[in-house]
């Protein structure tokens, strides 16, 4: 059933497909509509979950973990200050192997005060394992969170659900929203592979030696390893089931590009519009969409483009000390390749800057123009202010 | 073979655990878990008992343990409950169990935050009045007098322990009681008590001692308990639904011999330790006023 | 494929599901504790030996009859002795140091009489018959308990009496005050029970011994002091025998008596013709030689004489009795002490005052007794003897063996119940084991290495391997007593003309019994409070039988169980090397 919907609600609606046994939540701007139409739920029965109005986020995932551990399948959402507040508790979800899935609403980090959407505060977690996916609009948050639960079960690893604040976490989009038949025919109740039992009792999560931890370590990229393979199986029957699928990543008029848009998020959309214009001024421009940040789809990407071809890597984001974080990956998957496309790297929009398709033209032209990458990234519509003031 | 009335014969610990000898925590889970039994679950943040659990792929207890973050005992204990009653085990005890770290420190806010939402599980911290496992620095629950790691020589620490029990109190929980390892059949009615009680968090704030940081030789780890208990220093008391106080029994001791038997203490003079137990008095008798107590009930 | 995939996944956790029994925390020791039962002060000062922590545990326990039992593994007479024993266990009760000490005494005869009302038997203790007879001559306390400990370890005894009537001392010397009739007669009767077959009015004379020799295995001697001693002043044949007075009182002759008695002697038989004198309405004034510090009688009987209104002259002594005007002329001479003999007591000389006249109407001698002497172990002069600490043991054609007030150097009935048990011990071990192993077998079956023998050390049974460590109040931690009061049973008040033959002081009741067994520290002995087991952080003390199991794969040598016994049965060495 097609619903018209802000993108916050799509997760919430995804969750209640899902089926969700327990969600701990604490409000931060722009997460907030999320928990609050779930505790709706929950209150009035459209759901059958316990939801913890927890004093912090450090509390909701540490609850969440701790349902997790109890054998429920389990939900929560943040953004910014929130995130990076549960930071340990990251970690420590990926270490125990609990497949708890989170929706991170994209929000830059403070001082000064920000509300508005910027990645660095999602991207600051990716060495805590969890798997990231980046959304560009309603439906695909919608089906990405309803996958989100397959893939975490399937992997025993935490998924982190990213949209972006503003642009899509409040921005109402027609979705359409599944019946729960074929949702539950698509994602069966939660098994967990151990859980809490006093029938079987089990000490979880304590001191390892040095002479094993390592191998757990690696037992967790073992399973990373196995995410892009596993999403994509798990995408063929979504794909069966509902009739759409997104891919870890997606190359959209790359074959013959000669400079091709490397992007996330809504600045998908902006620039599925800025390429096609482009492409009807025959302009040799593509677009590569990276849904899936964490683990970097690294196969994907090489095998993606042509050593001719200039990459244009446009990051909502900022690495202090390096540069924007989605083309220093790109850049370290591609180093190890024979042949390799220059990459061209970009900052802009941070803060929730608008990102119009003026300034993804601009970007296309800078990257057309030159034939050697500048070292350092290249911040875009830069405003000139007074230091003094 | 007789055994001892109001201490049930079995234990869920396991011989071979990681506890220091003489450890106070260890005897207060050895009792704590007697009283809950088998359908039980424990919520362990870091602390001591995180390491005396043993090491993979060992355990030291014979019911399901869940390590948490250091700060997370509250919450996790939460989460965990929250899942077992939607898979419809209402059966199973949630034991979340801290130290006074992770109790008057770190966790304080996830527990506060429990104790608010009224979440249904027991929280016991036991209390070894600093952060022990990491070599013996002070915390929020170190006691006026005590030379610690970070509060040492002539710093020693001149701040009066949180009262805890007080603070959780404030929350107006269903049951929050004091217990000293010295008193095996008290404790255990306690967490029987507790296990039984609804409506909230349960709270039982256990002194247990630490031969190590209280610089006491090990066989003394109970003794030192239990002239807490008889001096008044550390009551045994219950709070039902935060207003209601019962007192189990009154000291008569003074709190000298108590002080002068730690090597924590032993820099402090006479003039001092008189100070110590004008505090101990002056506590006292506000507690006395809080139970409102014309007799001392003794259970 | 969900599934395939599921199970492709690796998972490898910090999830552990094997006990931590397989790391042995037993190599963090230095110190070990054990479990070791220990000697009690109270036990080490009893003549006869009784296991009085043990016997304080299972009365506080309500559990009477046991009590009883294990009186009697050491004493077969509990109420005898709960009416007469003087009770030193008392004076080395570490309770003392606390409060007061445990009132054994009055435990013993709560115990011993319920033994006698609710008749319990003895013979759950007795071992099978191996075939030899023992004849016992005299059928006083040692000769009783003789047969008894002899008839427990499976002889057969004959034991011969000259009087019509069995107990001796017992029943002639003891005023029915003290120890009524018809505890000694139940007491005797349960010592027949056993197997003793007693002959009365049989006097063995020294004719009889050979006889005695041809048909017997072994030969126990206990006829006691039945002979007074005289003064050996002129007029002494005008004095009354307190022996024979206090016999004739037994046999139900109570004549009414007026004037003042005079009884001469400091033992306790002068204290109990003057207190059966002042029952029959005489008013007795006792003359000893020396002051009333150096009284040989027990002082809780001296207090009680003096308490009834007995009159005691100190430092005087007798030298003529003369009659005028139908009384009785006492001339005394005063005297003064010049330091201490070699018992401590005052060696006094006669002083430079001239003597002193009294005017009585009876003179009662009470100084002492001697044996009639059928035959004197010291005149024998068999190098095959062996003297012990409560006995002679001689070998003749059998082994004869003197015992009781023959041999004591404490004249008590607790002593004499300790050597006829020490004649039991040395006959049966000169049987089974020999002459020469008889000071060995004897020197292992003490208590915490003092002179009480134990039966049951010498039967080896379950609490046998005790150590003669005899604990002090430092080895108590009393943290687990609490100052409470000795339980005293009600005294009825005591009026001048009211005093008559019968006990007046009341037994416990069993609440009260059992309230002071409660108060006993048990020094030294398990009273199964767990403590040790409760307390160890390590899970590493369980229960056995007799006691408790540490368990040293996992003992940390942390020394909790030692500190928390409330009774100092756990000790801690350090770790040998």
């Amino acid at each position: 059933m097609i619903r018209i919907l802000e993108g916050n609600h799509a997760v919430s609606e995804a969750v209640r497909l899902a089926r969700v046994q327990v969600i701990s939540a604490y409000p931060i701007t722009p997460q907030t509509h999320i928990v609050e139409t779930l505790s709706e739920y929950c209150a009035d029965g459209k759901m059958n979950a316990r939801f913890l109005c927890v004093e912090s986020e450090h509390s909701a995932m540490g609850a969440a973990i701790a349902a997790a551990m109890g054998g429920a399948r389990t939900f929560t959402a943040t953004s910014s200050h929130g995130l990076a507040y549960m930071h340990e508790l990251l970690h420590w979800s990926t270490g125990a192997r609990l497949p708890i899935v989170m929706a991170e609403v994209n929000r830059a980090m403070g001082p000064g005060w920000n509300i508005w959407t910027d990645q660095t505060d999602s991207l600051s977690q990716r060495d805590t394992g969890w798997i990231q996916l980046y959304c560009e609009d309603g439906q695909e948050v919608l089906d990405t969170t309803v996958s989100a639960f397959r893939l975490a079960e399937t992997v025993n690893l935490p998924v982190m659900i990213v949209l972006d604040a503003f642009y899509l976490s409040h921005t109402f989009e027609p979705v359409d929203v599944p019946e729960q038949g074929s949702v539950d025919r698509f994602l069966p109740p939660f098994s967990p592979r151990f859980a809490m039992d006093t029938e079987n009792p089990a000490n979880f999560g304590e001191l390892v030696p040095p002479g094993l931890y390592m191998e757990m370590r690696r037992n967790i990229q073992l399973a990373m390893e196995s995410v892009p393979g596993c999403f994509s199986a798990i995408e063929e029957e979504f794909f069966f089931q509902f009739g759409r699928r997104y891919g870890p990543v997606e190359c959209w008029m790359c074959d013959d590009a000669e400079v091709i848009m490397v992007v996330s998020g809504t600045i998908t959309g902006t620039c599925r519009q800025v390429v096609g214009d482009l492409r009807g001024r025959g302009e040799k421009a593509g677009l590569m969409k990276i849904k899936m940040f964490r683990p970097f789809p690294a196969r994907e990407i090489r095998n993606a483009f042509n050593p001719n071809q200039k990459l244009a890597v446009v990051d909502r984001n900022f690495s202090f000390g390096a540069g924007g974080i989605f083309a220093q990956e790109l850049k370290a998957v591609l180093y190890q390749a024979p042949d390799r496309p220059r990459v061209f790297e970009y900052i802009a929009g941070l803060g929730g800057r608008d990102v119009t398709p003026k300034t993804l033209e601009t970007i296309y032209r800078m990257t057309k123009e030159q034939d050697t990458p500048k070292m350092e990234s290249v911040w875009i519509d830069l405003n000139v202010v007074d230091e003094g003031i | 073979m007789k055994h001892r009335e109001g201490v049930p014969d079995i234990d869920y610990l396991y011989p071979g655990h990681l506890a220091c000898p003489g450890c106070g925590a260890a005897i207060a889970m050895k009792f704590a878990l007697k009283a809950l039994g088998p359908k039980t679950m424990v919520v362990l943040p870091a602390s001591c008992w995180g390491i005396i659990a043993g090491a993979y792929p060992q355990t030291g207890l014979k019911v399901p343990v869940m390590h948490t973050a250091f700060a997370t005992a509250g919450a996790a204990a939460s989460g965990l409950r929250a899942a077992l009653d939607i898979k419809g085990d209402t059966e199973t005890t949630v034991l979340a169990w801290a130290g006074d770290g992770g109790t008057f420190d770190i966790g304080f806010q996830s527990l506060s935050g429990a104790a608010e939402r009224g979440e249904d599980f027991i929280y016991a911290c036991y209390d070894n009045e600093a952060y022990m496992n990491t070599g013996v620095q002070r915390s929020s629950s170190t006691p006026y007098g005590m030379r610690t790691a970070t509060t040492p020589g002539t710093s020693w620490k001149r701040t009066r322990k949180k009262n805890i029990v007080e603070a959780l109190a404030a929350h107006r929980i269903p049951y929050a009681a004091t217990a000293s390892i010295a008193y095996p059949e008290d404790m255990i009615r306690k967490f029987v008590r507790a296990r039984s009680v609804k409506g909230g968090v349960r709270f039982i704030h256990i002194l247990a001692s630490c031969p190590a940081g209280w610089r006491i030789p090990s066989e003394s780890a109970v003794k030192v308990t239990r002239l807490a208990v008889l001096s008044n220093l550390f009551p045994l008391y219950e709070v039902k639904d935060g207003l209601h106080y019962t007192l189990n029994m009154e000291g008569n001791r003074p709190v000298r011999p108590y002080i002068r038997m730690q090597g924590r203490f032993s820099h402090l003079t006479e003039e001092e330790i008189e100070r110590i137990q004008e505090m101990v008095d002056s506590d006292w008798a506000l507690l006395k006023e809080k139970a409102n107590c014309k007799q001392i009930s003794i259970k | 494929m969900y599934e395939q995939a599921m199970s492709k996944i690796p998972l490898l956790i910090s999830r552990s599901k094997i006990s931590t029994e397989g790391h042995k925390t037993g190599e963090w020791r230095f110190v070990t504790p054990s479990f070791k039962e220990k000697t009690a002060p109270c036990r080490a000062t009893c003549p006869v030996g009784e296991d009085i922590p043990r016997i304080g545990m299972i009365a506080s326990r309500g559990l009477i009859k046991e009590a009883w039992e294990t009186i009697m593994a050491e004493n077969p007479f509990p109420c005898v002795c709960g009416h007469v024993c003087f009770h030193p266990c008392e004076t080395a009760c570490n309770r003392a140091f606390l409060d007061e000490s445990v009132a054994v005494h009055h435990l013993e005869r709560m115990i011993g009489e319920a033994g006698i009302s609710e008749g319990f038997s003895a013979s759950v203790l007795k071992t099978p018959s191996n075939g030899k007879r023992v004849a016992v001559v005299g059928s006083g306390p040692s000769g009783l308990s003789a047969a008894y400990f002899l008839s427990m370890l499976g002889f057969s005894c004959d034991l011969f009496e000259s009087k019509d009537q069995p107990g001796g001392i017992l029943r002639w010397g003891i005023p029915a005050y003290r120890l009524p009739e018809w505890v000694l007669q139940n007491e005797i009767l349960r010592v027949e029970h056993m197997g003793v077959r007693i002959h009365c009015n049989t006097r063995i004379t020294p004719e009889r011994i050979g006889e005695i020799m041809d048909n017997y295995s072994a030969l126990f001697m206990g006829y006691g002091h039945g002979r007074s001693v005289t003064m050996g002043i002129p007029g002494e044949e005008m004095a009354a025998d307190g022996l024979d007075f206090l016999l004739e009182i037994r046999r139900g002759n109570l004549p009414a008596m007026d004037g003042i008695a005079a009884v001469i002697g400091g033992g306790n038989a002068a204290i109990d013709v003057s207190r059966s004198l002042i029952r029959l309405g005489a008013k007795p004034l006792i003359i000893y030689r020396r002051s009333l510090a150096d009284m040989p009688a027990f002082s809780k009987e001296v207090n009680a004489a003096l308490d009834e209104g007995v009159q005691i002259m100190e430092t005087a002594v007798p030298v003529r009795i003369e009659e005028e005007d139908g009384n009785l002329m006492l001339r005394l001479q005063k005297m003064r002490a010049i330091g201490k003999d070699p018992e401590g007591r005052s060696r006094v000389v006669p002083d430079d005052s001239a003597p002193i006249n009294l005017c009585v109407q009876h003179v009662f001698t009470a100084i002492g007794a001697q044996s009639d002497g059928i035959l004197n172990p010291k005149e024998e002069g068999n190098d095959r003897a062996i003297p012990l600490s409560h006995s002679m043991f001689t070998l003749s054609k059998i082994p004869v063996i003197y015992g009781g007030d023959l041999t004591n150097a404490k004249r008590s009935v607790s002593d004499a119940i300790a050597s006829g048990k020490q004649a039991a011990m040395a006959i049966d071990t000169y049987f089974h084991h020999g002459f020469d192993a008889i000071r060995e077998r004897l020197n292992v079956s003490r208590v915490g290495d003092r002179d009480p023998l134990s039966m049951a050390i010498y039967l080896e049974t379950d609490r046998a391997s005790r150590s003669p460590k005899v604990i002090s109040y430092s080895d108590i931690n009393t943290d687990y007593f609490s100052n409470t009061p000795r339980h005293i049973p009600q005294t009825i008040p005591m009026l001048r003309g009211e005093l008559s033959f019968m006990v007046k002081e009341p037994v416990f009741s069993l609440k009260e019994g059992v309230g002071e067994a409660s108060r006993c520290f048990h020094c030294g002995i398990c009273n199964d409070c767990d403590n040790c087991r409760i307390f160890c952080p390590d899970i590493s003390v369980s229960c056995v039988e007799n006691g408790r199991r540490i368990n040293l794969d996992y003992c940390k040598g942390c020394g909790i169980c030692v500190a928390e016994c409330p009774s100092g049965v756990m000790e801690l060495e350090e770790e040998q090397p």
